[in-house]
């Protein structure tokens, strides 16, 4: 690795020094609170105002028993997994069109920028304006959107259309991909804009087309970028939890609610249940992290071959550059 | 000349393309700027339309009747988000750095880590969070809401493999040379070559800072700690009589400093996508 | 972003308990006594609040700082943040707070009940005071602990009346007496059926939505959703699924859901059929109806058409209860006691509710609203010209006593989310009552402490 050329042993230190604060804040603010949430979901904490907490002696793992047979974490789980994996593949689509769009330097977009700044927009909107617009939209038996259904001759009374499971998961995928790929589409950008240019440039000279370079050059190069993208999405989606509780708080009938509204849900309507809620939420964690895990061996392999590759062209690179 | 044609025709529908996802992207605001100039009978009325009305100030005296100070709000909202932007940046630089740049023992472990502790959902650290800053008194504290960004560990991947291919070693090198510290270089040389990712990664914190609502809700009693969005939150705890007008204006106002700093930002990232252009 | 969302509710949902067992240390070194100079006040709107600091304006020499912590109900964040304080305990520790009847018993009767301190224990002379101010009795109920002392009151009466349209009223039962239509709607439910067939007739609705009905249902069956820790489906309750769907088949309604655009609309009479009444408390037609009617003065929209009658089941729907907690010194104690006493019991003219009933707390031609004693609503003038001068009081203080208090549990607001989705699935044709009971009941067992058998 090209940091053995310079990496004298007496800037090691450095190293320690330079991230000694995120350790300190991650110890602090992250590892004490998950270590104290992975005891409560052993415990029989629950109840308001309950002062404190015995471990569950006779069945240390009840809590986690009693979530794995609950069938509405079950369907939250799947839920949560077919709004995520629905939502991320068309977003992922329109940010890496969008992105190979904007940084194509034989079609040079006029007014990009202002694209750019605009695409970004809805990741700006807080979650509640969202909610209480595209319920406005879809009301029922009145609402803009039955309007449009009736007068297009569609149908002849309006439908609830909120009450129709696939159209209100639909709806939460098109506000979560409407949201987010902006987003994505600035960090693919920033990718793509890291590749060395002469490999574009050797690519034109080669006569490569649009379509050719983009799955031959850009894609590979980005890859990195691309599983920082499916890793950051994975988490957040597997998280997702401010439009489903906003728009139509999990239902209707359950069938946008997510592992996490289920378990703000254990927590919060009425009984208190810290314990089952911390126990769903250990359980959350441990698939996040198999999920992501796996994320990352697949990536680690491709990135110490970039890396090599990397290497070689710097090299090349600034010998020429001298 | 038929690449020429052809170059057209995508031209075409990149534009359509970018026009349409453009004004689904201005749409939703507008509604809302127009349902903050209307009354909430109107709104209820008719939820969604493109022209605005003239109850404006009538919802500015609801929201400034019901304790909304968009004064100590915005200072708050500001304090908060300014804070753990930039202390999420540059100790995410610095981290990053610490991984390009040095060659340590516990290096690669540490990375590790990183990516590890990178799929802790936060929902999971933040559970015991409370208890921790309640122990110590600082419920009322913004820095509770500011200090834990310094570990931001999503952000230290991205500035890595960002400052990774992209760092030229040779210029450390000579400013080494030159008597430089590692800390002057860090800030110096380092930093401003980490521009493009920098403005992109703060973006994305400043606006997920500023939108947070149920952490400050939470940690956040003393109503003159409040934020915009826990202001904006109060409004709507009314079960009996929800002040849509209001409601809308206070998103409004709430959203207003996000994209005036956001179109500040933006500027910096087009003039980083330049950057990063003609850099390598 | 989202996961922060997430995990700081979850952290609201810790906090209760995480701080009791730091709670004591810290209130300890606090000096566990509360702030001299200062009364904490919690309450989820401004309500509260405002007419505290208006009686702190008219007695100059009123020794302490009101310093009110208003938190939303929105997304649960009310009551988490209020059983953190309380259980905290110390300098912070709320004096007065204020709890909606949604989860008012678990303030005054359940988990949290130990925190409130009883009227008695204040120095109010609490039994000589609920008679002669003649404080609505379902209010008592809900606001009496375990040992039967009161601990919470209110202002305000939530007893619900039926609130109809006089036109539609003439047209087809030929009169707009609330004396007749009271007879023409009820008394039971079959009688409000008839009804339903006679404005069917004639081309009316005779409530918007199904939820309308459902506080009255709620209200009149004999025993809460949860008898001993278990799920109790009251048969009229269970009945309710039956009714909604009755309603639905026959085109009774607009089948429109309270709360959003379709059912305001209906107030202002531009929905898909013209409605004829709604059920609900005076706040209603307050808050509700008559910015919604289309019009401020008689003439304009249904401004002016409206009418009360007596409801064919007795219910009530919302309301605020005020309690005290146990922090205070003697002195403070006295203080509280002349708020609570001033909000809740007082009925001279200057008193709280004889002005909160005739709209002049903040000046002339306030909104007049219902109050919980009946003896100063009797002492006021409860005429409304948006119900065309009828004196809405006649009719709520009968409707405040048909209220019943003693079928609630601290469970009730996400029990009855869970059970209106499911008839609202069954009546939408998208699955058998059978299986939606039973998906009710999985949805009980799944997240709430209750058994289900």
């Amino acid at each position: 690795m090209k940091q053995k050329k310079v990496g004298y042993d007496r800037y090691a230190k450095y190293g320690y020094i330079f991230s000694a604060p995120f350790v300190i804040a991650f110890l602090t603010f992250s590892l004490y609170p998950t270590i104290y949430t992975a005891v409560i979901g052993f415990t029989d904490l629950k109840g308001i105002g309950s002062t404190g907490f015995n471990f569950l002696t006779d069945d240390l793992l009840k809590n986690f028993k009693t979530i794995l047979s609950n069938p509405s974490f079950i369907q939250s789980f799947k839920n949560t997994i077919l709004l995520w994996v629905c939502n991320f593949i068309p977003q992922i689509i329109l940010a890496l069109l969008l992105a190979a769009w904007f940084t194509d330097r034989r079609s040079h977009v006029k007014g990009q920028g202002l694209f750019k700044v605009l695409l970004y927009m809805p990741n700006i909107i807080t979650a509640a304006t969202i909610a209480i617009l595209f319920n406005a939209l879809f009301g029922y038996p009145m609402g803009p959107v039955n309007d449009i259904l009736m007068r297009l001759g569609i149908t002849d009374a309006p439908i609830n259309l909120m009450l129709n499971k696939n159209v209100a998961r639909g709806v939460i995928i098109f506000i979560q991909t409407w949201m987010w790929y902006g987003s994505t589409m600035i960090v693919l950008i920033s990718g793509i804009l890291g590749i060395n240019p002469e490999i574009f440039e050797s690519a034109d000279v080669d006569g490569a087309g649009r379509v050719q370079t983009f799955f031959l050059i850009t894609l590979p190069n980005i890859k990195t970028i691309l599983t920082f993208t499916l890793v950051t999405s994975l988490i957040g989606g597997l998280n997702m939890f401010d439009i489903p509780k906003l728009l139509q708080n999990g239902g209707p009938d359950n069938s946008t609610l997510t592992t996490s509204l289920f378990i703000y849900n254990q927590a919060f309507s009425g009984s208190y249940l810290y314990n089952r809620a911390a126990a769903a939420s250990m359980i959350m964690f441990v698939i996040i992290a198999i999920l992501a895990g796996i994320t990352f061996r697949l990536m680690r392999d491709d990135d110490e071959k970039e890396a090599i590759k990397e290497k070689k062209r710097l090299r090349k690179l600034q010998k020429e550059g001298k | 000349m038929l690449k020429t044609k052809e170059n057209t025709a995508l031209k075409v529908v990149i534009y359509v393309v970018c026009i349409f996802l453009a004004i689904l992207s201005i749409l939703p605001f507008w509604i809302m700027i127009v349902n903050a100039t209307r009354s909430t009978t109107e709104i209820q009325q008719q939820a969604v339309t493109l022209i605005p009305s003239s109850y404006m100030m009538n919802n500015l005296k609801i929201l400034t009747g019901k304790s909304f100070d968009p004064i100590t709000g915005f200072l708050n909202s500001l304090t908060v988000s300014i804070g753990a932007t930039a202390l999420a940046v540059y100790f995410s630089s610095l981290t990053a750095y610490a991984q390009v740049a040095y060659n340590w023992r516990f290096k690669k472990q540490f990375f590790s880590f990183i990516m590890a502790i990178m799929m802790i959902p936060a929902q999971v650290t933040m559970i015991g969070f409370y208890q921790m800053v309640y122990k110590v008194g600082l419920t009322n504290n913004l820095s509770m809401l500011i200090l834990p960004a310094i570990a931001s560990p999503s952000m230290v991947f991205f500035m890595r493999q960002y400052l990774q291919p992209t760092l030229p070693m040779s210029i450390v090198e000579s400013a080494r040379i030159d008597g430089a510290k590692e800390f002057m270089i860090f800030n110096r040389i380092v930093l401003p070559i980490m521009k493009p990712a920098i403005a992109t990664q703060a973006i994305f914190s400043f606006v997920a800072s500023w939108n947070n609502l149920f952490t400050p809700l939470i940690l956040l009693t003393n109503s003159d700690k409040y934020t915009m969005p826990v202001m904006v939150s109060l409004l709507r705890g009314d079960i009996y009589k929800t002040e849509f007008g209001s409601i809308y204006l206070g998103l409004t106002l709430t959203v207003l400093p996000l994209i005036i700093v956001y179109l500040l930002l933006s500027k910096y990232i087009i003039a980083g996508v330049a950057l990063g252009g003609v850099k390598g | 972003m989202k996961k922060k969302i997430v995990a700081a509710s979850l952290c609201a949902a810790m906090m209760a308990t995480t701080l009791t067992g730091c709670g004591g240390g810290n209130g300890g070194s606090a000096g566990g006594t509360s702030n001299p100079d200062v009364i904490n006040l919690w309450a989820f709107t401004d309500e509260v609040p405002t007419m505290i600091n208006k009686y702190v304006e008219e007695h100059p020499d009123f020794p302490y700082e009101v310093k009110a912590t208003i938190i939303g109900t929105t997304d649960g964040a009310y009551q988490p943040a209020l059983d953190q304080a309380l259980a905290g305990g110390g300098k912070d520790a709320p004096d007065i707070y204020c709890v909606e009847a949604a989860f008012a018993l678990k303030y005054t009767q359940g988990d949290a009940s130990q925190y409130a301190m009883p009227y008695k224990d204040l120095g109010i002379d609490i039994d000589a005071k609920l008679d002669e101010a003649q404080i609505a009795q379902y209010t008592v109920d809900i606001g009496s602990n375990t040992d039967g002392d009161v601990v919470g009151l209110g202002f305000q009466a939530t007893g619900g009346a039926f609130i109809y349209r006089r036109s539609i009223a003439k047209e087809v039962f030929g009169t707009d007496d609330p004396e007749v239509i009271k007879e023409k709607i009820g008394p039971g439910t079959d009688k409000f059926f008839e009804a339903a067939e006679a404005l069917k007739q004639k081309g009316y609705a005779i409530i918007s939505g199904d939820g309308d009905l459902w506080h009255p249902i709620e209200n009149s069956s004999d025993n809460g959703w949860v008898v001993d820790g278990k799920l109790n489906i009251d048969p009229k309750r269970e009945e309710f699924i039956d009714m909604s769907m009755k309603l639905k088949e026959n085109g009774y309604h607009n089948d429109t859901q309270d709360w959003t655009d379709a059912w305001f609309a209906d107030m202002k009479g531009v929905g898909d059929k013209q409605v004829f009444g709604f059920f609900g408390p005076a706040w209603l037609i307050n808050y509700t109806l008559a910015p919604n009617c289309g019009g401020s003065t008689v003439g304009e929209g249904t401004y002016g058409d409206w009418a009360v009658c007596e409801s064919p089941i007795g219910f009530f729907w919302g309301g605020t209860w005020l309690l005290a907690g146990k922090n205070a010194d003697e002195e403070k104690q006295k203080a509280i006691a002349d708020i609570l006493e001033w909000v809740t019991l007082d009925t001279s003219e200057e008193g709280l509710q004889y002005r909160w009933a005739n709209g002049t707390l903040y000046g002339e031609g306030g909104t007049k609203d219902v109050v919980a004693s009946a003896t100063v609503m009797e002492k006021s003038d409860g005429a409304v010209e948006f119900l065309g001068g009828q004196n809405m009081f006649d009719v709520f203080i009968a409707a405040n006593e048909n209220a019943n208090g003693k079928n609630l549990t601290p469970f009730d607001e996400s029990i009855n989310t869970y059970w209106r989705n499911q008839v609202r699935e069954y009546t939408a044709g998208n699955k058998t009552r059978e299986q939606a009971i039973a998906d009710f009941k999985t949805q009980v067992a799944d997240n709430l402490d209750v058994i289900v058998e």
